[in-house]
């Protein structure tokens, strides 16, 4: 009986110490200690290689695994590809012109967005890794100067923001993670901070606008960063389009939910901009 | 336990970990149903307590949070203090689950799967993120289903990598 109460205070003692770890840990990490930077490096050095053994060896399984859960939607985007090929057959010379146009019209937007900026271009090698967090990891790391806090944008505007490196590849918090939070301005000049509400979701931006007021911007219209202060973002990168106003805090202030530009489903290549102007 | 005992434990440990973090991280993300995939981690701390109590069950909850932790870039500390709890909770039951029919830790798996996920969005939502919604209890269900069929390897390997060497011989999870 002793030996069993003594084995109980025990293991509530245990139980204690791991729980005020935990939470000395997410202050640390809240206070973006050096001590969990570090870790988490090294954790990350350590992690890549065994998701890149994972990955080559779990391949096949995954893909015999979508080729179950897809198979409906496979077929149909196979008879919808068979046909579009038979059209663009017919159509090289038409098609050719038009990627020539697609091309140069892309290096215009990226000239706008990017400026002096200096670019990196990297492969999305893989998805979100947890079922709360939108990352996303990519081909490069700080071996091509790749550093935590870097945008990250694709043709349609941000993407997100660089959150951990390691020599040959790094993590990309994406623009629709709920702890992902970007300045903003329209426009007309309101500004504003989104915020993502996770997978597949639009953002929310909170504003100081009154509903009803003068200077709210219509549904349709284009925001992009604000680079005001020290942001992370440097400013006009296209972020998204407002899609609806919100009445919140009894009606007294609006929240406008706006729809990303960039579609953070379907990433195959992303540019980092080696940009660390708010740091 | 004796310390050649304590360390052939720590090995077998370090290698289950190794390999559900690969796992995890590489193949999990690509199986998924309704967009939500296992979480092998979870179902190892929750293993754990069966397999060694609420005590150790929640020291090895601890360190397999925290090396998901640093696999991912979620906040440092939160899957580990989840994990422990999960672990303490299910280790209490271990007596009940031992020697139990096979289905019974399958079903204290899911559940307490699904609790984890739960528990995990609440602390989340504590920290600033706002996870508690109805998704949240999708999210908890599917992983509960992913993590029952997986359950059936995972507790019986967990029963071998925290048992001594003399305890291989004699002690089984399921009949």
């Amino acid at each position: 009986m002793a030996v069993s109460r003594r084995r109980g205070v025990r293991s509530r003692f245990i139980l204690a110490l791991l729980v005020l770890t935990s939470l000395t840990l997410l202050t640390l990490d809240f206070r973006d200690s050096v001590f969990v930077r570090t870790a988490r490096d090294a954790a990350g050095s350590v992690f890549s290689p065994l998701k890149g053994v994972g990955e080559s060896v779990g391949a096949p399984f995954a893909n015999a695994w979508r080729g179950i859960t897809d198979f409906g939607e496979v077929k149909s985007e196979n008879d919808r590809l068979r046909e579009r090929v038979a059209q663009l057959e017919g159509q090289d010379v038409l098609n050719a012109a038009a990627a020539q146009q697609m091309l140069e019209l892309t290096a215009q937007l990226d000239l706008e967005w990017i400026g002096a900026i200096e670019s990196v271009r990297a492969r999305v090698v893989a998805g979100p890794v947890s079922n709360f967090a939108e990352t996303i990891d990519i081909s490069k790391g700080s071996r091509d100067g790749i550093k935590v806090g870097m945008p990250v944008v694709n043709g349609a505007g941000l993407v997100g923001k660089v959150v951990q490196v390691n020599a040959n590849r790094a993590t990309v918090q994406l623009i629709t993670d709920p702890e992902f939070a970007v300045g903003v301005r329209f426009l007309n000049g309101v500004t504003g901070t989104a915020r993502g509400q996770g997978r597949g979701k639009d953002l929310i931006v909170d504003t100081r606008l009154a509903p009803g007021g003068a200077d709210i911007p219509e549904v349709g219209a284009a925001m992009t960063t604000s680079g005001i202060d020290e942001s992370v973002f440097p400013e006009n990168i296209p972020v998204a389009r407002l899609k609806e106003t919100k009445e919140v805090g009894g009606g007294l202030t609006l929240n406008l939910v706006v729809r990303p530009l960039a579609d953070t489903e379907k990433l195959a290549f992303v540019t980092v901009l080696l940009w660390t102007g708010g740091s | 336990m004796t310390p050649s005992d304590s360390f052939l434990v720590a090995a077998r440990l370090s290698l289950v970990m190794v390999i559900a973090l690969t796992f995890q991280l590489a193949i999990a993300p690509r199986v998924e149903l309704f967009g939500v995939h296992g979480d092998l981690m979870l179902l190892i701390a929750i293993a754990a307590g069966m397999a060694a109590g609420p005590q150790r069950g929640a020291t090895i909850g601890f360190v397999v949070g925290l090396i998901y932790d640093l696999g991912l870039s979620t906040p440092l500390g939160l899957s580990a203090l989840t994990f422990a709890l999960m672990a303490y909770a299910v280790g209490h039951l271990q007596p009940l689950v031992i020697r139990a029919a096979w289905w019974i830790p399958v079903v204290t798996a899911a559940a307490a799967s699904a609790i984890g996920v739960i528990v995990y969005g609440v602390f989340d939502t504590m920290v600033g993120q706002d996870l508690v919604s109805l998704s949240l209890l999708k999210v908890a269900l599917v992983v509960a289903f992913w993590n029952a069929i997986a359950a059936p390897i995972v507790v019986p390997v967990m029963r071998w990598a925290t048992a001594p060497a003399e305890g291989l011989r004699v002690r089984s999870v399921y009949r």
